[in-house]
Order: C-alpha cells, then structure tokens, then sequence
C-alpha cells in the first residue's frame, strides 16, 4: 500500500524518530511503513492517523 | 534523517561475526565428538567459551538494534533474560553430565540428571513467548515471528533428510538436544535475512 507518510512528516519537519516517539513505535518500523515495506495493522494505521490529524484515507492510498 | 536507518554503524564487531563464530565453533565440537572421539564431556567443555561468545554477540545485537531504531525495552528484557537461561543451561549442562561421568546412576536421578539441562530451555522457550507478548511494537513482533518461522524451516530441512540418511545408515546419529540450538541459529539467520531487507 502506498502512503504520504515521509510528505507529511517533512512539512512537519519531523524526523523519523520524533515520529517513532510519538506512536509509540521504534524508528525502524516507521521506516519500514514510509518505504512500503510494511503495511500497518488498523490500530496503528488509526494512531497514525490521529498524530497527523487526518482521516486514514488522507494518508494511505490504494494501489 | 530518511536512510539513516541504513546508514547505521557500530564501532563492535557485527553481531554476525560472533554469530558466525558461535555457529562454526558449535559445529566443529560436533564433528569432533563424532569423529575424533572427545566424548561428551569433551564436548561439553569445549561448548563452554563457545557459549560464552554470546555474551558480546548480545552486547553486539543490542548495540546494533539501538543504532538502526529497532531497540525496545520489551528486546533488552528478552536478551537480559535469555542470557540468564543460557548460562543456567551451561550450568546445569554441566552438572548432569558429571553426574553421569561420575556417578552410577539409578532410575530416578538418572530421570534428574537427564532432564536436568532441559529446564532451562523450557526457560529460553518462556522468554520467547514473553517477548511475543510484552513487544508492543508490531512490526518487530512480525519480525521476531519470520525469524522464528526461518528457524523452525531450517530445522525440519534439516532434521527430516538427516533422519532418513541416519535410517540407512549414512550418516551417525545426532543427538535430539541438537534441535534447539539448530533452530535458535536459523532464528538468527532470520533475523539477519530481515537485516538486509529493511
């Protein structure tokens, strides 16, 4: 699944890290939903959701 | 920031050069045992700073995972934990198999003896289960899951031609212990595999 994880985080002006930190999550998982390489359970996909403060549709897109 | 993860670097050796240490020097007790005859006490001996080579190995992982952003208070607790077991099982490894050397055992302290060094790897098994559960991290609960699934396939491809070979009486016999070290390092193969990947 594509997202616009690593776009709405750099007009942040947040590293991965401070990402990380505020999901609850290590560095490398955020990499590796950024790169596509791992699709996030609904849970997760929902916090993320929340830290940006946009629907879940806003941030990842189908296929 | 974005790469860094890949870029990560250590000053310690990697862990997979004490992997790799772990595994050749384990192999290599086995073909002795086998074929020039040191016994299992020799083994047994021998297996001592074999095993204590996972003491920088997890020094290393820990270091490591610290540098790629993938360390969890949930994986220092596994690796603290499974150290503790590791050396009980040294332990107790080496107590049963003195017993055994010295002693004339009957039936129920010989059953002591023999299930002695099992219980600290049904110690080992609980860290896993542990880790499974405390890791609130999905995506490295996903990974320890795939390291494991890598292990247990390198141990049935292993154990299943061994044990028709052996049936025919091609190959000697290994001992049955030999599967958990045999899937904790396809484990480790694993995880290393996943290394790569991310």
């Amino acid at each position: 699944m594509k997202n616009r994880l690593k776009v709405l985080r750099a007009e942040r002006d947040w590293s991965q890290q401070d990402l990380a930190e505020a999901l609850g999550v290590s560095r490398q998982s955020v990499n590796a939903i950024e790169t596509g390489k791992y699709d996030p359970s609904l849970p997760l996909a929902f916090r993320i959701s929340d830290v940006f403060a946009m629907p879940i549709e806003a941030i990842f897109l189908r296929d | 920031m974005d790469g860094d993860i890949n870029k990560a670097t250590s000053n310690s050796l990697h862990p997979a050069v004490w992997g790799i240490g772990f595994t050749l020097g384990m192999a290599a007790i086995g073909y002795l045992e086998i074929y020039a005859g040191i016994g299992r006490l020799g083994a047994i001996l021998l297996m001592i700073p074999v095993m204590a080579m996972l003491i920088p190995m997890v020094r290393a992982v820990q270091q490591r995972a610290a540098l790629m952003g993938c360390a969890s208070p949930a994986l220092v607790d596994y690796n603290r934990r499974f150290m503790i077991w590791t050396f009980g099982y040294m332990a107790a490894l080496t107590i049963a198999i003195t017993m055994h050397q010295k002693m004339m055992l009957s039936d129920p302290i010989l059953w002591f003896a023999g299930l002695l060094p099992g219980l600290p790897v049904f110690g080992m098994i609980w860290t896993m289960v542990r880790y499974m559960r405390e890791e609130k991290d999905e995506y490295l609960r996903l990974r320890a899951a795939n390291a494991g699934l890598i292990g247990t396939a390198l141990l049935l491809a292993l154990a299943t031609p061994w044990g028709f070979l052996e049936m025919f009486g091609a190959v000697p016999d290994v001992p049955a212990w030999a599967a958990f070290p045999i899937w904790a390092i396809g484990m480790g193969i694993g995880q290393m595999l996943q290394n790569r990947k991310s």
